[in-house]
């Protein structure tokens, strides 16, 4: 089976400490400003405990609130709506992406060796129709490169054998990632063993590839992808033209990866 | 660290350690990934990247990391998975420890004050025309002042221990240091309650009470990630604050007592569990001191009764306490850190500290740990000279009961400075330590500061003491410098030994406090004390744990394998009774309360007035890395925490700016109304409303918390009591 790599993220063990996101932030060289990745949370719903409505309590003047947090050992359905939770996020590189069908150049891809959503820098015209296509809006436009950024799993780090950054640091290892389709890793096992949910809009199910753990209330906020007419109309005229254009030197790009990859084996066999 | 390719490493297993596993697991499986560092792919720097451990400085924590170097350049930090103290995690400051170090708002190069104190113009100084005037300058006073007439102010670095000694032989007691504005309180109540102050197993815990602390954004390590897992293994956490943090949040009950109450709940908890005999009478013979005298003290203070003090109803203490007693012993009061919030803290802490000696939760799992070996030795040094016109004692002795002597009371002081009385104080050093944002009463601390003839500040950026200096030196961050070995006690975690070397060369012309004090040292005739270099003090400090320099090498940590619990088995408490004190007879003799006496609030809350309480987030560390661009732009300025009701009646808009004020000063900040805060309390975040105009992302945002809290103090320990601040909210505008 093929790779997709994953996320599954347990919202009931993020402590909201942001760590996640500025250690994205320092890897990927992310302007101010802007984030690759977030953690939003539920606003709690105050209330009089139950001991308030207690006439005892009440004569003794007490004016105390009890939020009570969902029950660790069990999964209560969709959790305990009145209490506070945080959830962190960031791209869910989904199967079906609405930002690669928005995309003009073809920039914006599914990358067929691990599923990750990814962008071609040299190929992106920073026209923003992938930004109002992503449900969760992921991407954004680079102040100083003038194209559209967004996580790639932390490519590098992962080339090198690393974890993506966000994993990590994490202090109470809310984020958890791998290869969703091998049955070893801990992303299968742990969507094997939990109820799981992922988060989409109703009206644009991308298939996203972050499943959050149901020990907390998911939250609904995820937005329509937006990928309006014209922009589809011309994305299927422009794609074949910018590649036309950049056909040769992408062809130049390939001849020297090849080169460099011969390099490499035959250091290797040294 | 090695570089050598491990080739056993493919590109694929890396992702069967992903985050899920243990922290143990993690520690162990991410290891060998560091060092498969020639990764045979595409290149996009010129260089491989190299990777260095070091210890973090963000905050007193000192957790391990891995720092990434390409072409020179820290590029990244990761945690050291091996490090089990803190679960090999970085949070997000640790994250930004890049962003301390090639902050713009250095400094840079030495600066002599040139104007007026806090006008900002500074002259540029070579190191030696810099050392040259301190030298003579300190002297000078030692000269005419007597040398404790200078007062040193260190903050918590791994290299504050010179400045300890630099004290000593330059012969001054008059240290202060950040202790006494945190956890004295907690200290002096535990050490006169077991004789020691403990550590929390918070890992093996199964039922916890949080009073006055906020540990999932005030982050300690091991603690903070602890609760989490304890969590999950189905441990309950029950939180007592004014205010929803983001603990309460994620705790299964939130209780927002009344501020400075808690003591009357922890009494009511202890009158549940004595008369209903929830402890374990054959522990209780055997280790506890005066349970006859506690369990007639306690009678008055039933469930019912703290129910009208502490706002949190009768059936909940009663329910709470008969929980807590069955999860015994591996359940906890939590001791907390930062105590310093009433006049009365120390006996606050005392009665919690009683509630878990009824626990029997001493030296056993779950419970409160005391101290492990780590097996760091002190070096040997020479003995410091004798001074013969010295004083006989640190300017604020005697100003509070049971003073720590070694750590003072820096309120205290600063009052004794002001005065001139008992003598005077004319000189002042300073080191990472930031008392004009940290210490309540800014103007009495600027007024202390016009009593000096000399101030010197040794620091990485121009903090509001910094600014306010005669003589500002540069420091370099935790990232440039060796240090010395610390030892460090982990919890059930681990004792460990960590060390810093330079994973870059120090920038600008910043120097060590180390060197700049064996500078000094040099030119004021005391170079003999001095005459060690950090590689020396190292090795001497390590010098029983022969197997230590291969793991710091290998590992960035080394672990002493020493005995967790049980202790105290067939060992004494070190007490005056060499028990377990309930009743303490040292206090009664010296007058004191030998057992908490719940007695009334200093001061009322008026009824359009507030309580002003203070609180840390995960983002800033005390008054320090507010203006970390990075962290800055988690919390960009501080805002002033409200209910929305009081909020409605003084027609106080969310985001709209209020005038804040109190006895000790005003400020101006946005409001932010917050369901989560009680209705007679405000709460802002510290380390805003900066004086020095050097610290360019913070200037001129938000309000100063020393500006407005009061300076009361703890009784008992003379630490700062931070939460008796009654203040007066206004929207600005409104007459």
């Amino acid at each position: 089976m093929k790779t997709q790599l994953a996320m599954v993220i347990d919202s009931s063990s993020c402590i909201d400490c942001k760590a996640c996101m500025v250690s994205c932030k320092v890897e990927n060289k992310v302007p101010g400003g802007y984030w690759r990745n977030w953690v939003k949370q539920r606003e709690p719903r105050f209330g009089k405990i139950p001991g308030a409505k207690d006439p005892a309590a009440q004569a003794e003047g007490c004016r105390t609130w009890i939020i009570q947090a969902p029950d660790f050992d069990k999964v209560k359905g969709y959790g305990d709506p009145g209490s506070m939770h945080f959830q962190p996020g960031g791209c869910m590189h989904c199967a079906n992406p609405a930002c690669v069908q928005a995309c003009p150049t073809g920039a914006t891809y599914k990358d067929e060796k691990d599923g990750t959503v990814r962008l071609n820098d040299k190929l992106c015209i920073g026209c923003g129709c992938c930004i109002p296509a992503c449900p969760y809006g992921a991407r954004y436009r680079h102040p100083e490169k003038k194209i559209v950024d967004k996580c790639d799993f932390c490519a590098k780090r992962r080339e090198r054998g690393e974890l993506p950054a966000c994993v990590i640091t994490c202090p109470t290892k809310a984020r958890t990632f791998g290869n969703i389709n091998d049955p070893e890793s801990d992303v299968a096992r742990l969507v094997k063993e939990n109820k799981t949910v992922r988060v989409v809009n109703e009206e644009t199910d991308t298939e996203p590839n972050m499943y959050y753990v149901l020990t907390t209330a998911p939250m609904n906020w995820p937005r329509k992808a937006e990928s309006p007419t014209p922009i589809r109309w011309w994305a299927s005229l422009a794609k074949p033209l910018v590649w036309a254009v950049v056909g040769l030197n992408a062809l130049g790009v390939l001849v020297m990866f090849g080169k460099q990859l011969i390099i490499k084996d035959e250091e290797t066999e040294k | 660290m090695a570089t050598k390719t491990d080739t056993s490493i493919s590109r694929r297993s890396f992702l069967k350690w992903s985050g899920a596993a243990t922290a143990a697991a993690v520690a162990g499986g991410q290891a060998p990934v560091l060092h498969s560092l020639a990764y045979t792919g595409e290149k996009s720097t010129g260089s491989e990247p190299e990777y260095h451990f070091s210890a973090c400085g963000m905050c007193l924590n000192k957790c391990g990391l891995v720092a990434r170097v390409e072409n020179g350049i820290v590029t990244k930090l990761d945690p050291n998975p091996k490090f089990l103290k803190s679960r090999g995690m970085l949070c997000a400051r640790g994250n930004a420890g890049t962003s301390q170090l090639y902050d713009p708002d250095r400094l840079k190069y030495p600066l002599l004050r040139k104007g007026e104190r806090g006008e900002g113009r500074w002259q540029r100084l070579s190191w030696d025309q810099a050392l040259d005037l301190a030298a003579e300058k300190l002297t000078k006073i030692g000269e005419e002042y007597t040398r404790c007439g200078v007062l040193f102010t260190p903050g918590s670095d791994m290299q504050s221990q010179f400045v300890h000694w630099f004290a000593e032989v330059f012969g001054s007691y008059n240290v202060t240091t950040h202790e006494s504005n945190c956890l004295l309180s907690r200290n002096r109540a535990y050490l006169d309650t077991f004789g020691e102050v403990p550590f929390a197993d918070v890992l093996h815990s199964k039922y916890i009470i949080m009073a006055g602390a906020n540990r999932f954004e005030s982050i300690i390590t091991p603690d903070s990630i602890d609760l989490m897992t304890a969590m999950k293994k189905g441990c309950k956490l029950v939180v007592l604050d004014p205010r929803f943090t983001k603990t309460a949040a994620l705790a299964h009950e939130w209780f927002p007592i009344r501020p400075g109450t808690d003591m009357s709940f922890f009494l009511a908890i202890t009158h549940v569990i004595i008369h209903e005999k929830l402890y374990d009478e054959k522990y209780a013979q055997e280790k506890l001191y005066g349970l006859d005298k506690l369990t007639e003290h306690v009678k008055k203070y039933s469930p019912e009764w703290a129910a009208k003090v502490c706002d949190i109803p009768a059936k909940d203490i009663r329910r709470i306490a008969q929980e807590l007693a069955a999860a015994a012993p591996a359940a906890m009061i939590y001791p907390g850190r930062r105590t310093s919030d009433y006049v009365n803290s120390t006996q606050i802490r005392r009665a919690m500290a009683i509630a878990n000696a009824l626990l029997g939760n001493w030296d056993k799992p779950g419970g409160l740990l005391a101290a492990r070996m780590v097996g760091t030795t002190g070096p040997e040094l020479p003995e410091a000279p004798f001074y013969d016109d010295n004083p006989d004692d640190r300017l604020d002795h005697g100003s509070a009961h049971i003073m720590f002597d070694e750590e003072g009371s820096f309120k205290h002081t600063r009052d004794a400075i002001i005065a001139g009385k008992p003598y005077p104080v004319k000189g002042w050093f300073t080191y990472k330590i930031n008392p004009l944002q940290s210490v309540a009463n800014r103007r009495k601390t600027l007024e202390m500061i016009d009593k000096l003839d000399f101030m010197l500040t040794v620091d990485i950026a121009m903090s509001d003491t910094a600014w306010m200096a005669d003589l500002v030196l540069p420091a370099p961050s935790y990232l440039e410098r060796q240090d010395p070995a610390a030892g460090l006690q982990g919890s059930s975690a681990c004792a460990c030994v960590v060390t810093r070397d330079p994973v870059v060369p120090a920038l600008f012309e910043s120097k060590p406090v180390f060197w700049i004090l064996r500078e000094l040292a040099g030119r004021m005739g005391l170079e003999e004390y001095f005459s060690f270099t950090m590689e020396e003090y190292r090795e001497q400090q390590l010098r029983k744990l022969p197997d230590s320099e291969r793991a710091l090498r290998e590992d960035g940590v080394y672990y002493n394998p020493s005995k967790l619990y049980g202790i105290y088995e067939g060992k004494i408490y070190k007490t005056k009774s060499q028990k377990i004190e309930l009743y303490n007879e040292r206090y009664a003799e010296m007058g004191l309360d030998p057992m908490p006496v719940c007695k009334p609030l200093r001061e009322n809350v008026p009824s359009d007035r507030f309580r002003m309480v203070v609180g840390r987030n995960a983002y800033f560390t005390h008054c320090t890395t507010q203006n970390n661009t990075l962290l800055n732009e988690l919390m960009p300025e501080n805002t002033l925490w409200i209910h929305p009701n009081p909020a409605k009646k003084l027609g106080i808009r969310d985001g709209g700016t209020v005038i804040l004020s109190s006895k000790s000063g005003e400020g101006e900040l946005k409001a932010e109304l917050k369901k989560g805060i009680r209705e007679d309390t405000v709460y802002m975040a510290s380390g805003f409303g900066v004086l020095s105009e050097g610290l360019t992302n913070v200037f001129g945002k938000g309000a100063c918390m020393a500006e407005i809290l009061e300076d009361f103090t703890d009784e008992l320990s003379g630490n700062m009591a931070m939460h008796e601040t009654i203040v007066k909210v206004a929207r600005k505008g409104a007459s």
